[in-house]
């Protein structure tokens, strides 16, 4: 009886395989490749396009290839310095560093849309900037990015508090701080001296908006963008794929003329020419990182980072150098710290934390190994770190060495016997918070076992992150696995986790408050980097290297790879999406990739 | 009929009623306050509060949820806190994909399980039965992501029979990607549907009927054509049914493997954001969809068994 | 389940299928199977077995080395834990979370479905409007507040799917029941003037038994499968106090990449048997009890 049913099955069989042959046949010829295309990787979808909600790096980056601020970060300088964008010059600053004063290009243009009369876009006066400033203060926007500007700008908290009970926002009327003297010319006034003011109007919050088509897309604007940047968006599939197009009437940034010592010549082959230089840029989304290794392997991605789990097949771990197989093939690796920090906070508020004293943390400190942390969870990608500053950033001292970021176990059991716990006595379970994903339970455990040779017993609590979050803002968290990464390159972001105001819900989640360390904060928040303020922050990282509110983790440094037919490209910038100063050889593809 | 369809419509409100407030009291129990997560890494107390302010969270629960039901009946989804978006655009952008990639994959690997199911049913016992299950058990004990990761890595990178991911938004441009996905997914459905389809029809086969039948002379085709299947529709059917919701949701991992920009992570995304208009919304959906498959799979029981009446 | 009690010791029926069922050579080994996982699951509950596993005996991530005795057999984990002790571990919690899982939605599942299918009208409304409900609200939004709201851990894992999984097992009774309801023997059981009850059990129940069987085998699978997808998403078994095949798991998939393949091999090895013993029993049990099947 069955006699009857396999032929068919066998048929309908042969007529799927003909049909896959047919879809992957023209899977490969769909493979020849477009000139003039950038395929860059990102490893989460932006959640919007709209400046107003640029409040992690993939959005950011995503932002940035269409929208753009008063200066931008120099694409080959380190450390960091600004250059002026859409600002005719760097601003002048009034002797009391209060008043800052823009004068803006002419002739930039926002890209066309059908909101603009006669559907051209138009330029960008200073009135713009007015608007999208106080955009990021509006109280029904809410945007991630109020902090920027927030009690910094005079007037505007007033300004934000009034139009919150207001029928509508008042743009009209802003405050003093943020005034259009004339089409070109900008004044921010600030309330207290602000030096970095600048590193934050080169965040994507810092970017020009155009008025009309904010107020006619309303809440839409964030899948419609319309801006001045080197790129228009083409087409967002979100959670896959973002595909942009050149701006036709770009011309207001050109490649950098001046490299820096011991950069490669070749970075500056395209110098002075004006930017972008591709005519199109796909930025894949990639969650998962087979799918991004094995395009990259293909020649699918003109860029990767290493995934973790290839690590050890790329890199030779004798040497730290590319293995030959991927050398052979013209594959150029990157290494470039990244501004960030790793670490465990306490709870300065719990009773217990509060009640053991410095020395019970650290000898928790001294248990841990970050050395074989590094090597065990991150294959050496990372260095250890002393105090909350990363390395690259203006008041970063690599001399300093906080005393209880090395292992010694013995040091470690005496230091607890004298906080008053002897071989763990009288403590009770540690309560360690941490999120989701195999990685953070397996450093948490590595941690109990640790602690369980110091005879203290700790447990481990799954969170989400909401969870967690509430759990902080509460101050119910006793101890926390998190990481913190730069807004802009100056100790003051990180000097900040540990100012004594900015406890929970703020970023200074251990609640730490010491007032030394509030007072010297006070003083550095207000100077530019300057000896003086380099020995303020010293006594700041002492302070920190005694207290211990956190165990200090790892400073991480990323691997990447080019392919062959990359150009101009230099690891570690901070500022946005870098799509604009790339080049992809298409005749050296057209080699690499059969 | 007509008068039935209706009553079964109006069920809809009630099951909306009690599932949105069984939502919220789930909201109150699971900690965290959607504005923490929205107010971002630099959190002030006041940008906190101004939050909630503008998603009325500031309300007492019950405020909230009238808030909510007064949204529902002008059938407005609202907006995800999260990406401002408009919920219905983010629904009907990756519906349509992540049908796509359900509905080829929902009709092969069905008639796959079919067929075989009823083949091994016949053959009971035998080497070729014992063997398609041990088979199918044998593949279902082996992770998802096995089947994604060797999938990808054997036919995509290293034989190059398809592109390793993406997507064309193209009708046609489409199936070039999607050919792998649903090959791995009509993996991954066809071993545990075979073997239910095994069971219903090895029930039927047995009953009373289909030995008196075979008694009478009638041969063996034209029993199991006209008896079997028809008696074993019911469940086939409620089986059948209850999976198509699940085809327009997607699957997360598959889609999320291969680039593929549909609902998969709509909700994973909307608990880990703290989301709730999304979470509302795809439930409120989910619901009526559940609803109205449920009623057809009903209309369906009765015109193939008219002993089941339909009131 | 007192009903079948009774039936085996007073109805030949039964005995027969006991002994039907015996005979079965792939019935046999699956039974010996899960008596041994249960044995041993039992035997690590009272830390007879594999109570040191916590114990580091070696370097980081070490390889399957048979010259170095059983515990490295399987080689050793990130701490230098023994994988083979942590897999013998994990038997404990698989068994507990598909047991106790299964105990809690089967009989849920069987009760509501019966109760809908068979009486129809506003108790089937009824039931069906809860269910819906149920069914309706995204499943790990259910599981995360039933874990939150009760404390985190293996116990509550079980509860929570127990909780959130009888409704497609009640779907099906109930389908069951409106077919068999109206069917010749059940109408003539009726008209015979046996009660609801009666009706349902003696007559309806033993139909749909061989369902509620597989459910079981089907149930206890997924359970243990379960366990893995709770544990990646931080509900699973306490961290640190048991080892357990889902952590075991969720740890190779960082791993895998990296050539540390033992992990995953040994949980998975342990694995495979277990289901495949349930649900060659599953299918052999029910070849025994089905009246109908006997010629």
């Amino acid at each position: 009886m069955s006699s009857i049913s396999f032929p068919k099955t066998t048929r309908y069989l042969m007529g799927l395989a003909l049909f896959l042959g047919l879809v992957s046949m023209s899977a490969c010829t769909g493979k020849a490749g477009a000139k003039g295309v950038l395929k860059m990787p990102a490893a989460a979808d932006a959640k919007s396009l709209d400046p107003a909600m640029a409040d992690d790096l993939y959005t950011n980056e995503a932002i940035s290839l269409i929208y753009e601020g008063l200066v931008e970060y120099e694409y080959l300088k380190r450390p960091h310095q600004l250059r002026p964008l859409i600002a005719e010059a760097m601003p002048t600053v009034s002797k009391d560093g209060l008043v800052y004063t823009f004068k803006i290009k002419k002739g930039v243009k926002f890209t066309d849309s059908a909101h603009f009369a006669g559907g051209k876009g138009r330029e960008v006066v200073a009135k713009d900037f007015v608007f999208s400033f106080l955009r990021i203060a509006d109280p029904t926007i809410n945007s991630g990015g109020f902090w920027i500007f927030d009690g910094k700008i005079k007037g505007l908290n007033d300004w934000r508090e009034k139009n919150k009970t207001a029928a509508s926002v008042d743009y009209d009327n802003g405050p003093e701080g943020f005034k259009a003297l004339d089409d070109s010319t900008l004044q921010i006034t600030l309330a207290n001296p602000y030096p970095q003011l600048l590193f934050v109007l080169a965040m994507s919050y810092g970017a020009v908006v155009p008025r009309e088509v904010v107020e006619k897309e309303g809440k839409d604007f964030g899948n419609k963008p319309v801006g001045t940047g080197p790129y228009i968006l083409e087409r967002w599939m979100r959670g896959s794929k973002i595909t942009y197009v050149k701006n036709p009437g770009y011309a207001h940034s050109s490649f950098p003329t001046e490299a820096e010592e011991g950069d490669d010549k070749a970075l500056l082959a395209d110098s002075g020419k004006t930017l972008p230089l591709m005519e199109r840029v796909e930025l894949s989304i990639f969650t998962e990182s087979q799918p991004l290794w094995l395009n990259f392997l293909s020649g699918q991605l003109d860029r990767a980072g290493i995934p973790k789990d290839n690590f050890a097949s790329v890199i030779d771990s004798g040497s730290n150098n590319l293995k030959k197989e991927f050398a052979d093939k013209g594959m150029i690796l990157t290494i470039a710290p990244s501004p960030d920090v790793t670490y465990t906070a306490f709870n300065m508020l719990d009773p217990f934390i509060k009640k053991a004293g410095p020395k019970f943390r650290q000898a928790i400190a001294l248990s841990g190994d970050t050395k074989d942390t590094l090597k065990v969870f991150y294959n050496n990608r990372g260095i250890p770190a002393h105090s909350p500053v990363p390395p690259g950033l203006a008041g970063y001292d690599e001399n300093f060495i906080n005393p209880y970021q090395r292992y010694d176990f013995e040091m470690a059991k005496k230091l607890l016997a004298e906080s008053g716990h002897p071989g763990g006595k009288g403590v009770p379970v540690l309560q360690y918070e941490i999120g989701q994903g195999a990685e953070s339970r397996q450093m948490a455990e590595d941690f109990q076992r640790r602690m369980d040779k110091l005879g203290i017993k700790v447990q481990i609590n799954v969170n989400q992150f909401s969870e967690l979050l509430s759990k902080i803002d509460q101050k119910k968290a006793m101890m926390w696995g998190v990481a913190w990464g730069a807004d802009y390159p100056d100790a003051e972001n990180f000097l900040q986790l540990l100012y004594g105001p900015n406890a929970a819900p703020g970023p200074n989640g251990a609640n730490y408050n010491n007032p030394e360390y509030n007072k010297l904060f006070e003083q550095m928040r207000y100077m530019a980097d300057s000896p003086e303020r380099r020995q303020i922050i010293h006594r700041m990282m002492e302070i920190f290297a005694t207290d211990m509110p956190w165990l200090p983790g790892i400073h991480r440094v990323t691997y990447g790879l080019s392919q062959k037919w990359l150009k101009n490209y230099k690891p570690g910038y901070m500022g946005g999406h870098i799509a604009k100063f790339l080049r992809v050889d298409d005749e050296l593809k057209a080699q690499g990739v059969k | 009929m007509f008068a039935y369809i209706v009553r079964r419509l109006l069920y809809a409100i009630p099951i909306l009623l009690g599932t949105t407030f069984l939502l919220f009291l789930l909201f109150n129990v699971v900690p965290g306050d959607p504005a923490l997560q929205l107010a971002g890494k630099h959190a002030t107390r006041e940008v906190i509060e101004t939050i909630r302010a503008e998603l009325g969270l500031n309300k007492p629960w019950y405020g909230q949820y009238f808030d909510m039901l007064k949204q529902l009946i002008t059938f407005d989804f609202g907006r995800s806190y999260w990406t401002k978006q408009k919920i219905t655009d983010m629904i009907l952008a990756g519906a349509g994909t992540s049908f796509s990639l359900g509905f080829p994959a929902f009709v092969i690997s069905t008639s796959i399980s079919l067929l075989v199911g009823l083949v091994i049913a016949l053959y009971r016992g035998s080497k070729l039965d014992k063997g398609v299950v041990a088979f199918s058990v044998a593949a279902q004990s082996v992770s998802l992501l096995v089947y994604i990761l060797a999938g990808q890595y054997f036919l995509a990178y290293k034989m190059g029979l398809f592109p390793i991911s993406g997507y064309d938004p193209d009708f046609i441009g489409r199936w070039q990607y999607l050919v792998l996905p649903i090959i791995i997914f009509v993996f991954l459905s066809v071993a545990p549907e075979l073997r239910f389809y095994r069971t219903i029809f090895l029930d039927e086969l047995y009953q009373d009927y289909v030995r008196t039948a075979r008694s009478k002379g009638l041969g063996t085709k034209a029993v199991l054509l006209r008896h079997v299947l028809k008696n074993a529709m019911i469940p086939i059917l409620t089986n059948l049914v209850i999976t198509i919701p699940f085809l327009i949701l997607g699957s997360v991992l598959i889609e999320s493997f291969f680039q593929i920009p549909g609902l998969g992570d709509l909700i994973v995304k909307a608990i880990a954001n703290n989301d709730r208009p999304v979470l509302i919304s795809m439930t409120v959906l989910g619901t009526f969809a559940y609803i109205i498959f449920n009623l057809i799979s009903d209309i369906l029981y009765a015109l193939v068994d008219p002993r089941v009446q339909l009131k | 389940m007192k009903f079948l009690a009774r039936k085996i010791k007073g109805n030949s029926l039964w005995s027969d299928a006991l002994r039907r069922l015996l005979n079965d050579r792939f019935a046999t080994w699956s039974f010996v199977v899960i008596t041994v996982y249960v044995v041993m699951a039992i035997l690590v509950f009272f830390n007879l077995v594999g109570s040191s596993w916590q114990e580091s005996m070696g370097p980081s991530r070490e390889a399957p080395d048979l010259s170095q005795g059983p515990l490295h057999w399987m080689g050793l984990d990130i701490f230098g834990r023994s994988v083979v002790l942590k897999t013998i571990q994990g038997t404990y919690t698989a068994m507990y979370v598909g047991l106790v899982s299964s105990l809690i939605a089967i009989p849920i599942g069987v009760l509501f479905g019966a109760v809908a299918g068979y009486f129809g009208g506003w108790v089937d409304d009824l039931i069906t409007w809860f269910s819906t409900m149920l069914a309706n609200i995204p499943e790990f939004l259910l599981l995360i507040a039933i874990a939150i709201a009760m404390g985190k851990g293996t116990t509550t894992v079980c509860i929570a799917l127990g909780v959130t999984s009888w409704v497609g097992l009640a779907r099906l009774i109930r389908a069951e029941f409106m077919k068999h309801k109206n069917r010749e023997y059940v109408v003539a059981a009726q008209a015979l003037g046996g009660g609801h009850m009666r009706r349902i059990m003696k007559h309806i129940f033993p139909n749909v038994l061989h369902i509620v069987i597989i459910s079981f085998s089907l149930r206890f699978v997924t359970g243990i499968k379960s366990e893995v997808i709770l544990t990646y998403l931080g509900l699973g078994a306490e961290i640190g106090q048991r080892s357990s095949w889902g952590l075991m798991i969720a740890d190779a998939s960082g791993e895998l990449m990296q050539g540390v393949w033992w992990g995953l091999a040994a949980a998975t090895a342990a694995m495979f048997p277990i289901v495949l013993a349930f649900s060659l029993f599953a299918d052999a049990l029910r070849d025994a009890i089905d009246p109908k099947l006997r010629h």
